[in-house]
C-alpha cells in the first residue's frame, strides 16, 4: 500500500508522496527528498523512528489493557437491560448474593455520588435510575473471584420491568421534541435563486469504531480510601473528573494510569467501564479488573451518528454556487455524549470546502432509544460529506461539468470565509489537493488476475463483465475542540544526567491509542532539547490534562505543550549559561506557565513558525549534539556541563488560540481552531450483474501542515481511508427497534487485507502559521472524504443514485 | 459460559460409548463454532468429549477415482490434498473460500457438516427461535434478515445452511459416513440435510451419540472442472450471499450431464434438481443458462431484505455455468490463485 518516496516530486519542496506499488518506505533524517532533519539529529520531527509499540504489537506481546491483573483481583460483571425504554419497578439481588465467590452486587442506590455522567452534559446514569432508555444499558455490577462466577450471579439478579414502547425513529424523536441541540447557519440571502438547482436525499448508516481491543481496566483501592483505575481511555482527566464524581470523591484520590489500548476512534471518549469497577474496588477492598466481551463492546461504546440528510445547491449554468440549503438529522441515540458536538460539525461544516455565499443549513440531534451515538473520528464531518459531496457530483452533471472542475471552480481558499463567517486563514489548498488526486497516473486497466478483480479468488468475475468508474471527493474537518471550549494541554519535561548522558523525560497525560503519540512526543524533546535519550513516561492523571485523543488534535495539543515545555527548560538551561557556574536559582524547579502562552504555541523564540529546533531563546544560540554554540559557532556549553548542577524541569499548560460560540440564531462565529483538508479519487471495478465492488485503487492527497512523523501521518492516511472504505461499502450496526442485531466482528463486516486497494498518498506540507511547527491534524480528514468517493465512482460505473451508505451487493443489482 | 467438563479420546468406539452416555454430552472436533455456541448459550452441552485425536485425519483416493475424507480432518489439510484438487476442485474451492486461514486450520470436516446456521436470531438467546427453542416462533421473518433463505423456507423458519463445503458435496452426491452405538451407517449428503419444515430443530439424521467419521464422493470425471462461485460482501472471511457449485460435461456444445448446487440462499445445501433437468440435453447457452435458472428460483419466496436473492440466485446460476463450460477457472493445479 505505501511505497516508494518520490523525492521532489513537487516542485516547492513542501509535498511529497507515495506511489500505489512498491515497498514502503517514508521520508526521514537523511532522506534526500527535501524533509529537513533539524534540532536533535536522529529521531527527531520531520524523521520516522521505530514506535516502541509496533514489534510488540505484531509479535502478540503488547500489553493491553484486558491483559492487566492483580493477584488477590476480583472480576466485575455487568448486567444489562435487555429493553431499548422501560421503567423499572424493582431490582432483586438476592439470588445474586447468593452464589458461592460473590462479593458485591451493586445497583444504583449503591452509587455514592452523582449518579449520572457525561462529557459534555451529566444525563446517563451510572447505573439505571428507574428506567432504562436503551438496550444494553447498565443496571447493576457484581464483583466476584471468577469472571464466570460474576457473570452468572448478574444473570440472577431480577429486574422488575415496565417495558415501555421505544422511540426509533430519529423523525418521530425530532416531532416529539426530543431534541438535543439544533444548529442553524444562515449566511447571506436565505431566499436565493439559481439557475440550476441540484437536490438530494442522503443517509449514513450507523458505523462502529470496532477496535479489537474490548473496554477494559483495573481498579485499585488506596490505602488513602481513593482509587487507581487503569484503563485504556482517550481522556484521562475527563474519566478523572466524572469517576470522582460518581464515586463522591475529590479528584487527588482517583488517580487514573493509561492502560494500553487497543484501538479508539472516539469509542473511548466516553465511560464505559471506568465507575463500575472503581464502586466495585472500594466496596470490596480489592482490586477488579472488567473486561467487556465482544457483544457486550457493541453495546459498551457509543457509535457514529446516522444520519438522514437532505439537500439543495444552486448555482449559476458555470457551475457557480449560489446557495446551499441543508437539513441535517442525527439520531443521538439514548443519552447525550458528544452530539451537540456533532451537530455543531456537522452544520458549521455542512456545505464543504466550497465557497457558498448564501447559506441556510439546519441540523439537529435528537434522543431515541437506540443505542447511545457519540465519538467517531471525522464526527459530524464524515455524515455531512457524505450529502454535499454527492450533490456536486449532480450539480456536475447538471451543469455539464467534470466533477474536479466544479470543485474547483467552488474551491475555498486561504482567506475564503466559511459558512459560519469564519476567514479560513492559513493555506486551504482545495483546488490543489483535487487537482493531485486528478493528475495521479490511472491505475492499471482491467486485467484478468482474479485478485484483482470483483469478488476476488471466488470465482465470480471475469474481467469482460467489470465495469469501471471513478469518482473525486474533498472534505473539511475542525482540529481541536472548537466554540469557545477551553482546549489546553499540559507537558513536564525534566532534563537531567543519567549515567552521565543528557536524558530528557517527556510526561503528559495525553493518551497513545495507537497513533504514535509516544513517539511524536520524544522526536519534538529530541529537536528542541538536542538530546538524543528521551523517556516519555506513562500517561496518567498525576500531571496535568492533556485533553482528548480525538478531534485530530493531540500532535498539535499535546506536541504544543511539549515544545513550549522543552523551550522553557531550554531558557532555564541558558540562563544557567549566563549564570557562569549553572547553579542558578532555578535548579530543578518547577515552573507552570499557568496557560500563559497561546495562540500558536511561540514560546519565547520569536513567534517564528519554522521549526525553531534548537535555538534557545534569546541569543540565536544553537543547542545541538549535547553542545551549545552562538551564532559564530563558538561552543559556550555542554549539556553535561550546564546540567552537571542538577535537572531542569517545566512543565507548561499549553492553549491554542481561543475560539468562540457559534451565534445561536445564524451560527456565525469563528468557532473553529483549524481546517484540515483531504482529497481522494477512487477507481473502481464493479460487476453489476453480481453487485461486487473492487475498490482498485485511492489516490488520496491531504495537507498536514508539516509532517512530524511521516510514516505515522501515511498509517494514519491509509488507515483512515480504509475506515471510510469500510462505511463506502460494508459497515454498518443493524438496528431493528433499539436492538443490534449484529453484534460481532462475524456480522458486522469491517474491511479486510484484501478489500483494500493500493494508496497513492501525496502529502502537502503547507505550514499553518498558528501551530506548533505549522502542523495539521492528521487523523480524521482520511475517513470523511473516502466514502464519498468511492460511492461516487461506484455511480459513475453503474449510472445507480446510491443516496445511502453502506452500499451492499443488493443495491447494485437492481434487485434489492 | 457454564462449566463444562472435559476429556480427550483416542479411539472412535470410546468417543461413542462416552457421549452416548451421556445426553448432555457431544463431541468437539476443532471448536469453532462450538465453542462459540457454549459461550452464548446456545449450545449448553455440560460433557466436552473432544475427539481430535482420533485416527480420522486421512484424505484417501478410492478405487475409481473417488476420495474418502476422515471427519477429523481440517479444512485447509483437505482443501490442499493433491487428490481433491485434482478430482474435485470444486470440493477444494468450497473449503478455501470459507471462512479465514486460522478457522480453516482448526475446523474439521465433520464439524463444518454439523455447524449451526448463523441466523442472528438463532444465536440471540433473547429472541424467538423454532430451531433453538421449538414452538417459540421466528423472529426472522419479520426482522434482519438480509440473509435468509428463499428456497425450502418454511413458515417455521428461514434461516440459511451456512457451510460453503457442504453444497459441492450435495452437487457431488458425497455420503456421510457415521458410526454409532447402533453401528454404521451412510447417508446420502442431500438427505443429510432436511427441510426445516415444521421441525427446524432437526438439522440432520445424526442421533446422540452417532459421530460423523467420514465423506465419500465418489466419481466423477467431469467434476475435474468443475468449480464453486461465490458471492459475499467482502473479499474474505464471509458467508456466501449465493454460491454454486457446479460441474458440466459437454458434448458438441450440448449439456450431457451437469451437477449443479447451491448456497446462502436456501436453508440447506440446496441441489439445484429443476435447473438441471432443463440443462441436460440443452445447448450450453446463456438462453438454457437462464431457463435453468429461472426454474430453480421459479419458488423462491422472499422475506423482505432478502428478496434480492431471488434474482442473485439467477445471475450466480447463470454466472456458475458460463464460467465453467467456458473453463475460465480461477484458481490454478496447485490450488493457490495463479
Amino acid at each position: 500500500m505505501t511505497g516508494q518516496i518520490l523525492p521532489g516530486a513537487r516542485s516547492d519542496g513542501s509535498a511529497w508522496s507515495v506511489g500505489a506499488v512498491g515497498g514502503a518506505v517514508a521520508p526521514g533524517c537523511g532522506s534526500s527528498g527535501g524533509v529537513r532533519c533539524v534540532g536533535g539529529g536522529v529521531g527527531g520531527i520531520g524523521a520516522s523512528p521505530v514506535r516502541p509499540d509496533g514489534a510488540l504489537k505484531v509479535r502478540g506481546e503488547f500489553a493491553f489493557s484486558s491483559d492487566l491483573w492483580a493477584d488477590d483481583m476480583l472480576w466485575g460483571a455487568t448486567l444489562r437491560s435487555p429493553h431499548p425504554s422501560a421503567t423499572i419497578r424493582g431490582i432483586d439481588v438476592g439470588a445474586a448474593l447468593a452464589v458461592p465467590g460473590v462479593y458485591a452486587v451493586l445497583t444504583a442506590d449503591d452509587v455514592p455520588g452523582d449518579r449520572h455522567y457525561g462529557l459534555e452534559v451529566a444525563d446517563q446514569p451510572v447505573l439505571a435510575v428507574d428506567e432504562v432508555c436503551y438496550r444494553g444499558e447498565p443496571v447493576a455490577i457484581v464483583a466476584a473471584d471468577h469472571p464466570e462466577t460474576a457473570r452468572r450471579a448478574a444473570e440472577r439478579i431480577v429486574v422488575d420491568y415496565g417495558v415501555r414502547e421505544p422511540v426509533t425513529d430519529p423523525e418521530v424523536a425530532l416531532a416529539g421534541g426530543r431534541l438535543v441541540r439544533h444548529v442553524p447557519i444562515r449566511k447571506g440571502d436565505p431566499a436565493a435563486v439559481a439557475e440550476v438547482v441540484v437536490t438530494g436525499e442522503y443517509r449514513v448508516g450507523m458505523q462502529d469504531q470496532a477496535f479489537l481491543g474490548p473496554e477494559s481496566g483495573l481498579a485499585v483501592p488506596a490505602p488513602d480510601g481513593g482509587v487507581e483505575l487503569y484503563v485504556a481511555t482517550q481522556w484521562l482527566h475527563a474519566d478523572q473528573r466524572q469517576v470522582a464524581a460518581a464515586l463522591g470523591l475529590p479528584v487527588e484520590l482517583v488517580r487514573l494510569s493509561l492502560a494500553g489500548v487497543g484501538g479508539a476512534f472516539g469509542a473511548r471518549e466516553d465511560l464505559s467501564m471506568q465507575v463500575h469497577a472503581s464502586l466495585l474496588a472500594l466496596r470490596t477492598g480489592r482490586p477488579v479488573k472488567m473486561v467487556y466481551g465482544r457483544e457486550e463492546s457493541f453495546v459498551g461504546h457509543v457509535h457514529r451518528h446516522p444520519a438522514i440528510l437532505r439537500y439543495e445547491h444552486g448555482a449559476t449554468r458555470d457551475g457557480e454556487l449560489v446557495y446551499v440549503r441543508a437539513r441535517i438529522l442525527l439520531d443521538g441515540g439514548a443519552y447525550t455524549s458528544t452530539t451537540p458536538a456533532v451537530v455543531a460539525n456537522a452544520a458549521s461544516l455542512g456545505v464543504g470546502p466550497y465557497r457558498v455565499p448564501n447559506v441556510t443549513v439546519d441540523a439537529y440531534g435528537v434522543h431515541t432509544n437506540n443505542p447511545p451515538c457519540g465519538a467517531m473520528r471525522g464526527f459530524g464531518a464524515v455524515q455531512a460529506c457524505f450529502g454535499y459531496e454527492s450533490q456536486m457530483d449532480r450539480l456536475a452533471e447538471a451543469v455539464g461539468l467534470d466533477p474536479v472542475e466544479v470543485r474547483v471552480r467552488n474551491a475555498l481558499a486561504e482567506g475564503g470565509s466559511m459558512p459560519t463567517g469564519q476567514v479560513v486563514e492559513g493555506p486551504a489548498p482545495v483546488a490543489r489537493l483535487l487537482e493531485l488526486v486528478r493528475d495521479r497516473p490511472a491505475p492499471p486497466p482491467v486485467g484478468d488476475d482474479p485478485r484483482q478483480l470483483p469478488g476476488g479468488v471466488a470465482n465470480t468475475t471475469a474481467p469482460e463483465q467489470v465495469v469501471r468508474g471513478v469518482g473525486y471527493a474533498i472534505g473539511i474537518k475542525n482540529v481541536c475542540f472548537s466554540e469557545g471550549f477551553d482546549d489546553h494541554a499540559t507537558a513536564r519535561v525534566r532534563l537531567e544526567l543519567i549515567g552521565g548522558e543528557p536524558t530528557a523525560l517527556v510526561h503528559t497525560a495525553a493518551a497513545e491509542v495507537g497513533q504514535g503519540l509516544v513517539t511524536v512526543q520524544a522526536q519534538i524533546a529530541r529537536t528542541e532539547l538536542g538530546v538524543e535519550r528521551v523517556v516519555v513516561a506513562t500517561a496518567d492523571t498525576s500531571v496535568g490534562s492533556a485533553g482528548s485523543s480525538s478531534a485530530s488534535r493531540q500532535t498539535y495539543m499535546t506536541g504544543g505543550a511539549v515544545r513550549a515545555a522543552c523551550r522553557a527548560v531550554r531558557a532555564a538551561l541558558l540562563a544557567r549559561l549566563a549564570g557562569g557556574s549553572g547553579a542558578g536559582a532555578d535548579d530543578g524547579g518547577v515552573a507552570d506557565d499557568g496557560g500563559a502562552v497561546g495562540d500558536g504555541g511561540v514560546v519565547g523564540d520569536g513567534g517564528t513558525v519554522g521549526d525553531g529546533g534548537g535555538r534557545v531563546a534569546g541569543g540565536g544560540l544553537e543547542l545541538a549534539g549535547g553542545v551549545i554554540r552562538d551564532a559564530a559557532g563558538r561552543t559556550l556549553g555542554t549539556l553535561v556541563d550546564l546540567l552537571a548542577a542538577g535537572p531542569v524541569e517545566r512543565s507548561v499548560r499549553w492553549r491554542h488560540r481561543p475560539t468562540r460560540p457559534l451565534d445561536p440564531v445564524t451560527g456565525q462565529g469563528d468557532a473553529h481552531v483549524q481546517y484540515a483538508f483531504a482529497a481522494h479519487r477512487a477507481t473502481v471495478d464493479v460487476d453489476p450483474e453480481l453487485g461486487l465492488v473492487r475498490v482498485v485503487e485511492i489516490a488520496t492527497a491531504q495537507d498536514v501542515g508539516r509532517a512530524i512523523n511521516p510514516q505515522a501521518v501515511l498509517g494514519q492516511i491509509q488507515g483512515g481511508t480504509a475506515q471510510g472504505l469500510g462505511l463506502a461499502l460494508m459497515e454498518e450496526l443493524q438496528v431493528v427497534d433499539g436492538v443490534i442485531r449484529n453484534p460481532s466482528f462475524t456480522d458486522y463486516l469491517i474491511p479486510t487485507i484484501l478489500d483494500v486497494p493500493p494508496m497513492a498518498v501525496d502529502v502537502l506540507e503547507l505550514a499553518d502559521p498558528h501551530a506548533p511547527y505549522g502542523l495539521r491534524g492528521v487523523g480524521e480528514p482520511p475517513t470523511i472524504s473516502a466514502t464519498p468517493a468511492i460511492v461516487a465512482a461506484i455511480r459513475a460505473a453503474t449510472g445507480l443514485p446510491l443516496a445511502r451508505v453502506p452500499v451492499r451487493p443488493e443495491h447494485l443489482t437492481g434487485t434489492g | 459460559m457454564r462449566p463444562v467438563s472435559y476429556s480427550r479420546v483416542a479411539d472412535v468406539a470410546t468417543a461413542i460409548g462416552t457421549v452416548a452416555a451421556d445426553p448432555d454430552s457431544t463431541f468437539l472436533a476443532g471448536g469453532t463454532t462450538e465453542v462459540d455456541l457454549q459461550r452464548i448459550h446456545v449450545a449448553r452441552s455440560k460433557r466436552l468429549v473432544d475427539i481430535n485425536d482420533l485416527p480420522l485425519r486421512q484424505v484417501e483416493e478410492l478405487p475409481g477415482g473417488g476420495v474418502r475424507i476422515g471427519a477429523v480432518a481440517r479444512m485447509s489439510d483437505v482443501a490442499q490434498a493433491l487428490p481433491v484438487r485434482r478430482r474435485f476442485p470444486m470440493v477444494s474451492e468450497a473449503l478455501l473460500l470459507g471462512a479465514s486461514p486460522q478457522l480453516r486450520n482448526m475446523a474439521s470436516i465433520g464439524g463444518n457438516l454439523m455447524q449451526r446456521t448463523r441466523c442472528g436470531y438463532f444465536r440471540d438467546v433473547a429472541a424467538p427461535c423454532n430451531k433453538r427453542e421449538p414452538g417459540t416462533g421466528c423472529a426472522a421473518m419479520t426482522g434482519v434478515n438480509r440473509g435468509h433463505a428463499v428456497l425450502g423456507t418454511s413458515e417455521y423458519c428461514i434461516a440459511t445452511h451456512p457451510s460453503d463445503l457442504a453444497v459441492a458435496l450435495v452437487a457431488l452426491d458425497a455420503v456421510v459416513l457415521t458410526q454409532g452405538p447402533a453401528g454404521h451407517r451412510q447417508i446420502p449428503a442431500d438427505d443429510f440435510y432436511p427441510m426445516p419444515g415444521e421441525t427446524p430443530d432437526r438439522e440432520h439424521p445424526v442421533a446422540h451419540g452417532e459421530l460423523v467419521v467420514a465423506v465419500e464422493i465418489p466419481p466423477l470425471p467431469m467434476a475435474s472442472t468443475s468449480n464453486y462461485l461465490k458471492v459475499r460482501d467482502r473479499e474474505s472471511y464471509e458467508f456466501a450471499l449465493a454460491s454454486a457449485a457446479v460441474a458440466v460435461s459437454l458434448d458438441a456444445g450440448v449439456v450431457t450431464d451437469v451437477r449443479l448446487a447451491l448456497g446462502g440462499v436456501a436453508t440447506k445445501p440446496w441441489r439445484a434438481r429443476r435447473a438441471e433437468s432443463v440443462l441436460v440435453g440443452a445447448p450450453a447457452t446463456v438462453e438454457s443458462f437462464r431457463a435453468a435458472a429461472d426454474a430453480e428460483l421459479a419458488d423462491a419466496v422472499s422475506h423482505g431484505m432478502n428478496a434480492y436473492k431471488i434474482e442473485l440466485g439467477r445471475r450466480t446460476i447463470v454466472r456458475a455455468l458460463r464460467t465453467v463450460t467456458g473453463d475460465a477457472r480461477m484458481v490454478s493445479d496447485d490450488g493457490n490463485p495463479p
